[in-house]
Order: structure tokens, then C-alpha cells, then sequence
């Protein structure tokens, strides 16, 4: 049950080199394909490399000093003080300062935030809540909040993402470089430069790690038996985003009854064992159960008799369901079709990006690190249901979950994993909280 | 009294499993939640007969189950929650859950139709360590541990020493702890590198260091002996190479082992292989070196290489080690007093999870293992040898934090 403090797993065996390991070496550089544009959405991981939050997320999933060096709440978590890290400069020379770090973090939410001001007091950033805050620390280390510099001192935002973190981005067409920030506050990444191929089908960047010419490729929940058959050396998270459906609270799924009929009718254990190809976690709880201890309270079984008997008479018109992504996500969300209409349900399968409006929505969430009030948090934002989550208790956590469930909005799925597969170059790769590959620190075993 | 009985008979045998106090009036590990999570159920149903069961969802050992079921029974007992065998309305599932980060006791309290839920939180399972076996143990101690990198310590005298990538903290002792005591700047001219480096080493008269770091060196002295006052700490910009091997205490009136220098590179954080006193042959870049006494002459000059080779310079000869595959690039000498007397402490190479470190015998060319390795819980950034060298330090990097542990050896 420790397992999720070893952030990564070797699903295949490394083969030993016929030398001894070292440290690793500085230099050379690092090729990776992604199917995204790696910058944004749940595959935005190299934004991470770019830009330093004011917080990250330690091993073990609690709040560490970033950009932050210490941190208070007062008045009931209504206010918090970070205190910034000083001599930290963006990768254009300018120096990070509070001014900075508040415009950074107004653009980002863009009057949608989960405070109600922000302000610079000298070189302490002040936030004040209308309601309390009391997960600021876990969340001020979430992607949205990373810090970037948003005047290019013309008064006109910069023309490339620029930041503090280990590396800065040059992007050339289809190639993104990365190079090595030298002046970095926490060290010096080992390589000289990442080069990233954007838009790379999982196919291709399979075949081009096979022949040498990719380091770090992607590999995708419902590949990864197949990646181990190929004997691909894979390293996978523990369970870091949730399959969820979310059922609209309006039109025919206003009634609250029906929706309780949608949930009772799904088959988690098809999606898992067919699409998914048994990877990650059956589940209906928002967060796994080595995240809370209590995932097990919330039955995962079909009941086909009590989804007929809850709709009871009652019918719907045909509805859509809005699918983020392709692929797997789009097969699952044709089972789930095939689900619902064993219990009455018409349901048409549609690309969210090609609608408006669906009743229904299939799509991960991010389980940002391993604190399970502030992971719940996140997931309830992601999903649109923003809430401050209790911290006092894992009962307390419980019935908020409960309660939530039980308007039966959101009904969990599968909890996936994140996996990547390296090539025999790559050294000390490893996976970070939220299961992103934390390429600061690997270094590549040909480097000089 | 009955209630009384069933307790220590309880404890008796948490106590044969090694989870109680031997002493038979202290209260066992589950006597606390058992009564919490008794107390929430008796106050969703209050008295009246009820169905229990109860299953294990943790690591709890099953044999513990048992014991807890039967305290949990008595404190529902005291409640007036009479557990029955016969068929009843009312039922209470209780399944032992944790997370990754703590044990849950789960009720699940089933009134009819209706299902409350009653929770407990524990403390989480202790790992348990496995033991060393071998020629010699390995074991160790936390000396200190810090949310930030350690990269050296040092004792000296009453006082604790150590190196941070932007300061050197001196602490004094406290208790069985350390407390910081003074704090002195390191003003880096380089950028920092990722995995900084330094080392720190005693003085000859034993009451001040000399510590290394990228382009840095410093100088620390203690206060004069019953003199109140602060350490005098003065760091200053350096190429100089570094002092990496010093004269351990002198063994048996032996000819006083040479002090070693190394040039680094600061950039990449390596010795170049330029070494001041020659060891009579060219040597490769190299992370670590340690000097394995001989019975005649100096000793053998062996290195960690940058290209993961271990090789030993002797006699004007540089020669790969066997037996090192799987090796870091942490190695130190021990003076453990044990089977030849001098053993090496390699660190492992990091393949697995969590680092160990393990002894061996190096009688020729060949490194023979002493040891069981010792599981060190995290990566091992650091290793150097204690000034008497009987005992090794090294620096672990774990979850959230930095830790030095000192390393010494137990003759089996």
C-alpha cells in the first residue's frame, strides 16, 4: 500500500550494463515524441519545464518549497503569505518579482480564481479568500498556476512561454527544443537540450524508438500490455487520472432519478477488462482507495434490474455524449452507449469538440499528487464542480464524497496510470507525482 | 473483570507478535481505535443485539484480526452493542483498510434499509528491516535530516558541521538531536549544479574543518575550549583542487597515510583525474576514490570512474576491478576491524528503488563481498569516511528530505 511513494515502477527489465553505474553524466541531448503538443491539457508535461510553480508537489505528494521558500495562513485559511525565492531570474534575465508573480497568476485563471484577490507586499505574495483556502499550497503547485512572465518590458506579453524553470523553450515548427536553463535556481538539468516532435502518433513514436531515433515516447494505458509484450522498457505511474462520466444536471438529465439510472447501468468491469486491457483500477470513488483507505465503500458493480426499475417509465430522447479524446477514450465511449441502451438509454457517441452542448461527457481528470483532500479538490475543479475540500478528518473526506456522488453528476470509471517508454540511453528517468516524466533530471548514458 | 481478561489476553498475544510492550498493564496498539470506532457504532444504533463481521483490507497481519475483533467486541459490549449469532436487523461490517499514508478502520452500520459509516484512523504499519547477514553487518544511524540538500557533515568536537549548497549550518547538540546554532553564506560565483557536491574534512587538531565545494572553499575553527563565542567560518573563491583523501589516525605506528588532491570539474561535477601527491600512473575522470591499505607500502589508490569503470592504481599499474557491476559512484574505506580489518563501503548502482550499501573484501582484483547490503531507504547522494575512518557517512535523498546516517560494521 506504500506503492505510491515509489512514483514509478520498471514494468520490464532494464538490462544491466556490463559497467558499473554512476552518477549521472551532464551533456548530450534528449529526443521525446508526443502524440499532444506537450504544452498543454493533462499531456502539458513539458510545460513543467519551462515554468516553476510557486509550490511542487514533494514525493510523498505534500506541499515543497519552489518558487515559494516558506508559506502562512492567517484568519482561517482566508489569507495566505508565500514569501518568494530570492535571486531567481525568468530565462530572459528579468528577475522574479511579486509584481510579476501576480500578474502571472491573474492571467492564468483570468478572473476565475479560487481567491478572491491576489497582491504583491514587498517580496511576499497575499492571497485573500472570500471563503477559506485551505488547500492553496497543494493547488498553487497544479499546472494552471505555473509562473510565467507575461510583460516583455514593452508592456506587450512575450511572443514564446518564458519562466524560471530548468529549461527554455525555442520552437521551431514541428520541433520544439528545449534548452538547458545554466542559471537555473535548483541546479543545472543534466542535458543540453530536449527536442520534442509534436504530434507524433504513438504508432511512429513506438517505431522510432526501435530504431534509435527516440528516447522517450509515449505509451498509453491500453497499450501497455502490448508495450510489454514488445519488450519496450516502460515506466508507469500508480493511477494518476480518473475515466469519468459526467451527467448534465439539465434538460431530460434534470431528474435526478435517471441519473442514478445511468450510473447503476454502466459496466466498469467491460471497459476495464476490454478497452483498457486491464490496466489501472476498477473504481467508482473519485480518488484510489490507497489515496483514502475507504475507495471500497462505493460499490462497483452493474445492477441492470435497478437502472430499468429507477427509470422506471420514464423516457428520454436520444442523447449525446461528448468524448475528450480519440482512440481508446472513443471505444469506451461506444461501450458505454451499448450500456446504456440495455437500460433504455439512446446515446450517440460525439467528439467534443464538434458539439456545443452533450448530456453526457466521457474524459480523464487529473489525481494531482497524494494528498487526498487537495487531490479531491482538484478532481471536483477539473470536473467543473469547484468546492473546498475538508481536511480534518478521512471521515470528514467521506461524506463530502458521499454527498457529492450521490447528486450522481459525476460517476467515476477506471483510475489509469501514466506510462512512457525509454530507450537504452536514457538514465535515471523517473515519473513525478502526477505521473509526468521529470526530464530535469534524467541524463542520457552516452553523454561525454 | 471479564472485559479486563479479554484484554490481556489480547495483549498477550499482540505481545507474541512483537506489536505490544512486553509489560502486561500498557495498552496495546489497537486498544485505542478499537474503543473510538466501539463508541461511533454504539451511537448510530445504540443497544441491542447485532451481526458483526469483519474483514482485512490491509497489512495488518490476519493473525492480528482476530484480536481486534474480540476488543471491538467488548467495547461494544460496554455500550450495550451485543454482537449475536442469530440473524438480526441490524448488522456491522467492519472491513481494516489503510491508505498510503495510514491505517482506516471502516464500520459499515447496517439498520434496515439504512448504511451509516464509522471511521478510525491509525498510524501507519511499520516497515520492517531486514536483517544483514554475512560476514559482517552493516548498520546505521540518523545523524541529522534536513528538507533541503545536504551535501557533507562532519562532527566536530560537540558540534555538527554541515555543508548546503548556499550555506554551512553549524548545530550544536541538543538532547539526543542537533540544534542549528550559526548559519554562515556560501556566495556561489557558479550556477548551481544539479547534484552539488562538496566535502568537509577535520583539521588536524581536530577543532575546525576544511570544507570544498564548486569554486568555493572554506575554512571553519570552534571556539577556543570553555570560551563562549561563535564559530569562525570564511569561504573565498578557489580552483584549488580539493583535499580528497586525508591521513586517517595512525594503526599500529604505521607510516601516516599521504593526503590526496583532486582537480574538479565544477560544471560537471567530477574529478578530472589529476591527482596530487601521482599515484604513478594516468588516471580517468572519477567521482569517488578511497585508499585500500596494504600490508607494505601506502595502499592502492582506487576510483569510482565517470565511465562506471572501478579500477585500482598500484604499483603503477591501473587496473579494472572485478566484481563491481554493480557498484555506484559512492565507495569509501572502513575501518571496521573486522575479517582483514579494512573493508570498502560501495554504494549500489541505483537500479533498484532505494539505494543500499554494502562491504567487501578487495585482497586482489577482485571485490568479494562481506556483507548482506544494507537497504539505506533513498539514494544515496554522499558517502566519505568518518576522520578515524570506523565509521562511514553517507547522505540519503528520500521522499522529502535529506538524511546523514552513519554506517558502521558489526563482526559476526
Amino acid at each position: 500500500m506504500l506503492r505510491r511513494f515509489a512514483i514509478s515502477v520498471l514494468l520490464a527489465t532494464l538490462s544491466l550494463p556490463a559497467f558499473a553505474r554512476t552518477r549521472p553524466h551532464y551533456g548530450g541531448t534528449l529526443r521525446v515524441e508526443v502524440a499532444g503538443d506537450g504544452m498543454h491539457g493533462q499531456d502539458g508535461f513539458l510545460l513543467r519545464l519551462v515554468l516553476d510553480g510557486l509550490t511542487q508537489l514533494g514525493g510523498d505528494g505534500t506541499p515543497q518549497p519552489s518558487l515559494a521558500v516558506s508559506w502562512k495562513s492567517e484568519n482561517s485559511d482566508h489569507r495566505w503569505e508565500f514569501q518568494l525565492r530570492q535571486g531567481v531570474q525568468f530565462q530572459n534575465g528579468f528577475l522574479l518579482t511579486a509584481d510579476r508573480v501576480v500578474a502571472s497568476l491573474n492571467v492564468s485563471c483570468n478572473g476565475n480564481c479560487p481567491w478572491t484577490t491576489v497582491h504583491a507586499v514587498g517580496s511576499s505574495v497575499v492571497f485573500i479568500g472570500d471563503s477559506p483556502l485551505p488547500n492553496l499550497p497543494w493547488l498553487l503547485a497544479e499546472n494552471q498556476y505555473l509562473i510565467s512572465l507575461t510583460d516583455s518590458g514593452d508592456g506587450k506579453a512575450p511572443m514564446y512561454c518564458i519562466g524560471t524553470g530548468p529549461f527554455a523553450l525555442n520552437d521551431q515548427n514541428q520541433m520544439r527544443s528545449l534548452i538547458a536553463n545554466d542559471s537555473y535556481w535548483h541546479g543545472r538539468p543534466f542535458v543540453d537540450k530536449i527536442e520534442v516532435l509534436t504530434g507524433r502518433s504513438v504508432r511512429d513514436q513506438w517505431l522510432d524508438l526501435s530504431v534509435g531515433r527516440a528516447d522517450v515516447v509515449e505509451v498509453p494505458p491500453e497499450e501497455l500490455r502490448q508495450a510489454q509484450q514488445q519488450r519496450l522498457t516502460v515506466v508507469a505511474s500508480q493511477p494518476v487520472e480518473l475515466l469519468a462520466l459526467g451527467i448534465g444536471e439539465t434538460g431530460a438529465l434534470a431528474n435526478p432519478v435517471l441519473r442514478a439510472s445511468i450510473a447503476e447501468a454502466l459496466d466498469r468491469a467491460a471497459l476495464f477488462n476490454v478497452i483498457f486491457q486491464k490496466q489501472g483500477e476498477i473504481t467508482a470513488s473519485l480518488l484510489p482507495q490507497e489515496m483514502t483507505g475507504y475507495a471500497f465503500l462505493f460499490p462497483t458493480g452493474r445492477d441492470l434490474n435497478k437502472a430499468h426499475e429507477l427509470r422506471g417509465g420514464l423516457n428520454t430522447p436520444l442523447l449525446t455524449m461528448g468524448v475528450a479524446g480519440s482512440g481508446a477514450m472513443m471505444l469506451a465511449a461506444q461501450r458505454i452507449a451499448l450500456n446504456l441502451r440495455e437500460a433504455g438509454f439512446d446515446v450517440q457517441p460525439v467528439d467534443m469538440n464538434r458539439v456545443q452542448h452533450s448530456d453526457l461527457v466521457l474524459r480523464t481528470l487529473p489525481i494531482e499528487g497524494a494528498d487526498a483532500s487537495a487531490a479531491m479538490e482538484g478532481v471536483l475543479r477539473a470536473a467543473g464542480e469547484p468546492a473546498p475540500v475538508p481536511r480534518q478528518s478521512t471521515a470528514a473526506l467521506f461524506r463530502a464524497e458521499r454527498e457529492f456522488l450521490q447528486r450522481r453528476t459525476l460517476v467515476p470509471l477506471i483510475d489509469l496510470p501514466r506510462a512512457y517508454a525509454i530507450g537504452p540511453r536514457v538514465r535515471d528517468f523517473a515519473l513525478n507525482a502526477e505521473g509526468a516524466p521529470d526530464l530535469a533530471s534524467a541524463s542520457l548514458g552516452d553523454a561525454p | 473483570m471479564a472485559t479486563k481478561l479479554m484484554r490481556l489476553a489480547a495483549l498477550a498475544i499482540c505481545s507474541a507478535m512483537g506489536f505490544a510492550a512486553a509489560a502486561a498493564p500498557s495498552p496495546g496498539p489497537w486498544d485505542q481505535p478499537a474503543e473510538t470506532l466501539a463508541e461511533q457504532i454504539a451511537g448510530i444504533l445504540g443497544p441491542g443485539p447485532v451481526e458483526l463481521s469483519i474483514h482485512n483490507l490491509s497489512s495488518t497481519p490476519n493473525s492480528e484480526v482476530g484480536p481486534i475483533r474480540r476488543l471491538i467486541e467488548q467495547d461494544l459490549k460496554e455500550h450495550g452493542v451485543t454482537i449475536s449469532a442469530a440473524q438480526t436487523a441490524n448488522a456491522i461490517h467492519i472491513t481494516l483498510s489503510e491508505s498510503a499514508r495510514q491505517r482506516v478502520w471502516v464500520a459499515e452500520v447496517v439498520e434496515g434499509d439504512d448504511t451509516q459509516v464509522a471511521m478510525v484512523e491509525l498510524p501507519p504499519a511499520k516497515l520492517q528491516q531486514t536483517q544483514s547477514v554475512g560476514g559482517l553487518m552493516l548498520r546505521k544511524e540518523q545523524i541529522i535530516a534536513d528538507s533541503g540538500p545536504i551535501l557533507a557533515a562532519l562532527e566536530v568536537g560537540v558540534s555538527l558541521v554541515v555543508v548546503e549548497p548556499q550555506q554551512i549550518v553549524i548545530y550544536a547538540a541538543a538532547g539526543s538531536g542537533w540544534q542549528a546554532q550559526q548559519r554562515a553564506g556560501i556566495v556561489q560565483r557558479l550556477p548551481l549544479a544539479r547534484d552539488p557536491r562538496g566535502i568537509l574534512l577535520s583539521t588536524a587538531d581536530r577543532t575546525g574543518f576544511e570544507g570544498f565545494l564548486a569554486g568555493v572553499e572554506c575554512m571553519g575553527s570552534a571556539p577556543a575550549a570553555n570560551q563562549p563565542g561563535s564559530w569562525s567560518v570564511q569561504c573565498h573563491a578557489s580552483d584549488d583542487p580539493w583535499t580528497i583523501l586525508q591521513a586517517p589516525a595512525q594503526v599500529n605506528g604505521t607510516a601516516p597515510a599521504p593526503v590526496f588532491k583532486a582537480f574538479y570539474n565544477a560544471s560537471r561535477d567530477y574529478f578530472v583525474g589529476v591527482v596530487t601527491p601521482g599515484v604513478g600512473v594516468d588516471l580517468p575522470g572519477f567521482y569517488s576514490a578511497a585508499l585500500v591499505p596494504r600490508a607494505v607500502g601506502n595502499g592502492a589508490f582506487l576510483i569510482a570512474g565517470v565511465d562506471g569503470k572501478v579500477q585500482l592504481a598500484e604499483n603503477g599499474v591501473l587496473a579494472t576491478v572485478a566484481g563491481t557491476r554493480d557498484w555506484g559512484s559512492d565507495l569509501a574505506v572502513l575501518r571496521s576491524g573486522c575479517g582483514t580489518g579494512t573493508q570498502v563501503i560501495a554504494s549500489s548502482s541505483g537500479e533498484a528503488v532505494s539505494d543500499s550499501l554494502r562491504a567487501y573484501e578487495l585482497p586482489a582484483l577482485e571485490a568479494v563481498p562481506a556483507s548482506a547490503p544494507l537497504v539505506m531507504e533513498g539514494t544515496v547522494t554522499a558517502m566519505w569516511p568518518a576522520p578515524d575512518a570506523k565509521s562511514v557517512f553517507a547522505v540519503v535523498r528520500k521522499a522529502n528530505e535529506y538524511e546523514v546516517d552513519r554506517v558502521t560494521a558489526l563482526c559476526n
